[in-house]
């Protein structure tokens, strides 16, 4: 009677001691041009704000070597590109220059960094959205016939130059994910395991949320509040790209920032693209690589499949949505009725 | 006498027992609605809103005033001096760690839960 009397106790202490949660640092940072959010678990306020300040410190370095148009390291290669010379490449962009190079020829080059012109045609490279109108048809028209591809650069060591002098980089579509993907590194290396680094909606989490994996809210396009809902454990990245993130509009027409380089105007038929992927910048450069292939499956699957990301979830402008069959039972709809969706093994022709 | 007490030591015991999912269910899981919101200018702390205090509160930014409004237990965006507007598009805030930033003003606010519904959200 002692024995199952004191086993009792112990239960209860047990049960009790379960009571103090580890702690949660979440910490928001205003950097990369947008809210940074980190989420740190069983990380206690002075580590947590230490690991954060590190995280900060990054970021700002990032955004400054990768930005498209402030003043800065990738500003003076884009002016020195158009002389088709071999010059020196800032070290910090060389990395950047061979995944982006690797990525965009996965994609069938419709993941590409190289249209940085048109993308300042359109205004888009520019802290705030453009008001319109569209830029003239025609020199939309010649900048697409000169068709910039990352296989015009030529990179030897750090020397570098194009063989083309319409090339412009503009890493809109992989610098976060890349910049992501350094910060889990660096968490890494500070030994925590349980993280999310959010980069303005797009995310990489390692680990879990203590006894549940981390839950993330994927929002509705076209309304306020949340579309759907996914679990997370282990090490993955969600990236979403969408027309209702930067647009304009004008006459009536929806002009939004992810531009097909083989027409030089924004990709039409989907509202929001969300690819699942181990790493970050894989998937940042894939939701825009799916955005431009557009609706049909035809088009999107064989990139989704070069790519190798883990999964996709693609909401079209009428609210029709697909997925790869691996999203299946992953993906929790949070709309009442649930929509309908289209898995994409039963699409294939 | 010394048997009979012992059984009511063992019914007081597992009454404990059982009280203790229902005092988590209530106390400590929450429903993932969120009780309060942060508020932060420029990535620093600014204020905390009690989300069942009805206000409109004025937040100086990097380019003027946004202005926040709390109605039943949620908060938004309904003015700001920015161009794109992406913040007052975000609309009504209500679950735990919903967030809406704007980014020119750098003024965000977040629904804070005990247990929040959802550790990120993806947009």
């Amino acid at each position: 009677m002692r024995r199952r009397a004191s086993l009792a106790v112990v239960l209860l202490a047990a049960l009790l001691a379960a009571c103090s949660r580890p702690p949660v640092h979440h910490e928001q940072l205003l950097t990369f041009g947008t809210l940074v959010d980190v989420t740190l678990w069983n990380v206690d306020a002075e580590r947590g704000r230490h690991a954060v300040g590190a995280l900060a410190r990054d970021f700002d370095y990032m955004h400054n070597a990768w930005h498209a148009w402030h003043p800065g390291p990738l500003g003076r290669v884009n002016q020195l590109l158009p002389t088709g010379k071999f010059f020196s490449c800032p070290p910090s962009i060389v990395p950047l220059i061979r995944r982006a190079s690797e990525l965009s020829a996965a994609s069938g080059g419709l993941f590409n960094p190289a249209i940085g012109q048109l993308i300042k045609l359109w205004g888009f490279a520019s802290d705030e959205a453009p008001s319109g109108p569209p830029p003239d048809p025609a020199a939309i028209r010649a900048l697409v016939a000169q068709n910039p591809q990352m296989s015009d650069l030529e990179l030897d060591g750090i020397r570098l130059r194009s063989h083309n002098p319409a090339v412009r980089l503009d890493f809109g579509a992989l610098a976060k994910g890349y910049a992501v993907d350094r910060a889990i590194e660096r968490l890494r290396e500070m030994g925590i395991e349980n993280a999310i680094v959010n980069a303005g909606g797009d995310l990489r989490a390692i680990g879990r949320h203590g006894d549940r994996p981390w839950r993330v809210g994927i929002r509705h396009p076209r309304q306020p509040g949340i579309l759907a809902w996914v679990e997370i454990e282990g090490d993955e990245s969600v990236f979403t790209s969408g027309d209702y993130e930067r647009y304009f509009e004008y006459a009536g027409k929806r002009y939004h920032h992810i531009i097909d380089p083989r027409t030089g105007y924004p990709a039409e038929g989907l509202s929001s693209v969300t690819v699942f992927a181990r790493e970050a910048d894989l998937a940042d450069a894939a939701a825009t690589a799916l955005s431009v292939a557009g609706p049909d499956p035809t088009a999107w699957l064989p990139v989704a499949r070069a790519l190798g990301i883990s999964g996709a979830m693609l909401v079209g402008t009428h609210g029709h949505i697909q997925m790869t069959p691996g999203l299946r039972g992953r993906i929790h709809f949070d709309t009442q009725p649930p929509p309908a969706v289209a898995y994409s093994e039963a699409l294939q022709p | 006498m010394s048997r009979w007490l012992e059984r009511v030591d063992w019914l007081v015991l597992g009454a404990a027992l059982l009280l203790i999912p229902s005092l988590y269910a209530t106390f400590w899981h929450g429903s993932g609605r969120g009780q309060e919101a942060r508020v932060w200018v420029d990535g620093k702390p600014w204020a905390r809103l009690d989300l069942f205090h009805e206000q409109h509160l004025r937040v100086p930014g990097r380019l003027g005033d946004s202005i926040l409004e709390v109605h039943d237990g949620r908060v938004r965006f309904v003015d700001s001096p920015c161009n794109g507007r992406q913040c007052i598009h975000s609309g009504w805030l209500a679950d735990g760690g919903e967030v809406a930033v704007c980014l020119p003003n750098r003024v965000s606010v977040q629904v804070m839960a005990d247990d929040p519904r959802f550790d990120a959200i993806n947009f």
